[in-house]
């Protein structure tokens, strides 16, 4: 069983999970005990309160992927930016519903919502090489990774 | 777009069950149906199944990823769940014309009212 170490993960920020330990203990309880954790927060996790939408990070060999479940977007309401070694996916969406009036002006409903999150990636990452696709309401960005550069062995003439 | 299949007891899913969770969902009305929308994220319109049986409507949603051959796992919030919500119809849905969408993982049931239940204006006569 591996356990995860939430701790070194780019994603735990201290500052911003102020239940710190509490948060902690509720994720190990959960790999234990999962059914119990399901009617506590019936599928959702901590972050829902907040507004957020989870995230997952994992490596292959060769790139970094991020999956981010955000589900009833458009493809033009997300925004996937990378600046410094840092991603950040923000997705806002505004939805008009008309109430069922028929005669007259009917009320307009506006909802608007937007949703940000910003990760901050291990390693450095090739920026032109960043690929999103967004697929059932998950996005997935495919960030490379930089290639070590090679040592130059630069020869110097002994004079 | 109707997807909604009616399925016989025999064609259940060959892959072994996973925990299910009721998935986020709301209910609104207006004059015509209801509407539900239930956020399932990662299901794939194959890997979705809408069935009446009787009273229940029962929606059944399989979250299709799987890991990469080689892949090391930094950090993880979603859970490895499937999704599962049962409704109860009454006698105020007309079930031979319920429709099911599912775009981008969310997905709206618009389960129309049967006509009885629904007002009618009774002329005053004389």
């Amino acid at each position: 069983m591996k356990i995860i170490r939430y701790q070194n993960s780019p994603l735990y920020n201290p500052a911003t999970s102020f239940t710190g330990l509490r948060e902690e203990m509720d994720r190990l309880f959960d790999a234990a005990f999962p059914t119990l954790s399901s009617l506590q927060r019936d599928g959702g996790f901590l972050g829902e309160e907040l507004g957020d939408f989870p995230i997952d990070l994992y490596q292959e060999k060769d790139a970094f992927v991020v999956r981010a479940e955000l589900p009833g977007f458009r493809k033009e309401d997300l925004n996937v930016e990378v600046a410094d070694d840092i991603l950040t996916v923000t997705g806002h969406q505004k939805t008009e519903t008309k109430a069922d009036g028929k005669e007259k002006d009917s009320n307009i409903t506006t909802q608007e919502r937007r949703v940000s999150r910003s990760i901050s990636l291990p390693e450095h990452i090739h920026n032109d090489k960043i690929g999103a696709t967004y697929e059932n309401g998950v996005l997935t960005v495919t960030l490379p990774k930089l290639e070590e550069v090679k040592p130059k062995t630069i020869a110097i003439e002994v004079k | 777009m109707n997807i909604l299949t009616k399925k016989e007891p025999q064609a259940v899913a060959k892959t072994t069950p996973r925990r299910t969770v009721v998935p986020r969902y709301d209910v609104r009305e207006n004059t015509d149906a209801f509407i539900v929308t239930a956020q399932l994220p990662g299901v794939d319109r194959s890997a979705l199944e809408t069935t009446v049986d009787g009273e229940n409507l029962t929606v059944l949603g399989r979250r299709t990823w799987t890991a990469p051959s080689e892949w090391t796992l930094l950090h993880r919030e979603t859970a490895l769940t499937d999704y599962r919500l049962v409704l109860e119809l009454d006698r105020r849905i007309n079930r031979e014309v319920i429709r099911a969408e599912l775009r981008q993982g969310v997905l709206t049931l618009t389960l129309p009212k049967a006509e009885a239940i629904k007002p009618r204006k009774i002329e005053i006569s004389g």
